[in-house]
């Protein structure tokens, strides 16, 4: 197994990706002067705190109507599934599936794939370290994705305003969507994806040097 | 471990691993050995390329945000909305958290990105770096995450394709200046070159 930055008691810095020699627990880095830990502290339990959020807004998100369509006065309201029922009825496939995925799949997918990180960086588990990496790449890549249901409300409810005739107006959902999608970010954000190959060095190879041992031997090397 | 040393290495954001700073061509890319992740890559003329896409974009901005983006048209009424419409609708139906999100994510977060990329660059390229430049460029990356041009793009043609169905739809020059600063915003990260731009602060500042 390769060497490991922690063990040598060196931390990079999530900033500029710098190296740096770890003389405390918390510092800052010697190039761009951002205060950091070599692992996030208490990564876990904020990404958990996050996630559970997330899942907690995702029910109100889907309870409540994203939008109110108003033809001629009338009102009707319509939830995300409900939605994605009209436009299958309407015969628009493309867009059905493309909500579909942006607003319930995604979400959903990244909510599972975070408590699978989670997992995976405490205990063994089947996925191999490749497929985990993988896996936190997709969740952050999806991030900023799930916002598009809110993006085409918003569109929709500025453009589609004709008085009495037709009007669209934006409804209490898309709240609970919007603060949804911002939470599983901070979720993604929060976690730390060294911990997944820290737990794997654990339980393989049980050759883990102590957490907290740092050289304070040469302290020259800091300072530049 | 002397100093020498330590600034020749690296050790990988996503695993870990200690691995020896490798010394690219340009047009290269690192990866990890022991995870795959990208480590940096170099990147041709990253400076000037920057400059220009930066400029752009920000001159772009102000059609993108005002100009009507699509309108649509029905039984002789015509409504049309730009981004900044949006918004303002959004904070008059008392949707004040949505407003906000939007505002953040397309017009405010894009804007300093933008705007920080090319303050960067300019002050690189005339050998005027400060340490309040490592302020900018770290907020630099915290922005790059929660700019949302694209999704905000992609929205717009899904709203299109649902409005096409519904009434005579009609396109406002707004969505071509969209789609022209997402094109900068993109390739202001692909322009850009991190790496080096954070070697060259280490450099001079100090």
């Amino acid at each position: 197994m390769s060497n490991k930055a922690l063990s040598a008691g060196l931390g990079n810095c999530p900033q500029c990706h710098k190296l740096n020699v770890m003389h405390t627990e918390k510092q800052a880095c010697s190039r761009c002067k951002t205060l950091f830990f070599a692992r996030k502290p208490k990564s876990i339990e904020y990404t958990l705190a996050w996630t559970i959020a997330a899942l907690v807004m995702f029910i109100p998100a889907n309870i409540y109507p994203m939008m109110v369509f108003y033809t001629l006065g009338k009102p009707d309201a319509s939830t995300i599934l409900e939605g994605i029922a009209i436009f299958i009825q309407l015969g628009m496939l493309p867009v059905a599936i493309i909500i579909f995925i942006a607003s319930f799949v995604v979400p959903l997918g990244k909510i599972i794939g975070l408590f699978t990180l989670m997992y995976s960086s405490k205990k063994p588990t089947k996925l191999t370290l490749k497929q985990q990496g993988k896996l936190y790449h997709i969740v952050e890549f999806l991030g900023p994705w799930s916002m598009l249901d809110v993006f085409v409300v918003t569109v929709m409810a500025a453009v589609v305003n004709l008085g009495f005739l037709t009007s669209i107006e934006v409804a209490s959902g898309i709240t609970y969507f919007t603060l949804m999608v911002v939470f599983t970010i901070f979720a993604a954000e929060s976690f730390d994806p060294r911990l997944l190959w820290d737990n794997h060095q654990k339980h393989n190879h049980n050759t883990v040097t102590p957490y907290k041992e740092y050289k304070n031997t040469d302290d020259k090397c800091h300072d530049k | 471990m002397s100093h020498s040393s330590i600034n020749n290495m690296l050790a990988c954001h996503q695993c870990d691993s200690l691995l020896p700073m490798p010394l690219l061509a340009e047009g290269q890319k690192a990866y990890c050995g022991c995870c795959g992740a990208t480590l940096f890559s170099k990147k041709k003329d990253a400076i000037n390329r920057t400059i220009a896409v930066a400029i752009a974009g920000l001159l772009l901005l102000f059609p993108a945000i005002l100009l009507p983006i699509i309108g649509i048209g029905a039984a002789g009424l015509y409504n049309d909305a730009s981004l900044v419409g949006c918004i303002t609708l959004l904070i008059d139906t008392r949707n004040y958290i949505i407003a906000f999100a939007v505002f953040m994510f397309t017009i405010a977060i894009p804007t300093v990105r933008l705007f920080t990329a090319l303050y960067i660059s300019l002050c690189i390229r005339f050998n005027r770096t400060k340490p309040s430049l490592l302020v900018f460029f770290r907020s630099y990356h915290i922005l790059d995450t929660w700019t949302m041009i694209h999704v905000f793009f992609m929205g717009v043609i899904v709203s299109m394709y649902k409005l096409s169905a519904l009434a005579d739809m009609t396109i406002g020059g707004g969505l071509l200046s969209l789609v022209l600063l997402l094109l900068c915003s993109t390739l202001v990260s692909v322009t850009m070159d991190q790496h080096s731009i954070w070697h060259k602060l280490e450099e001079t500042i100090e």
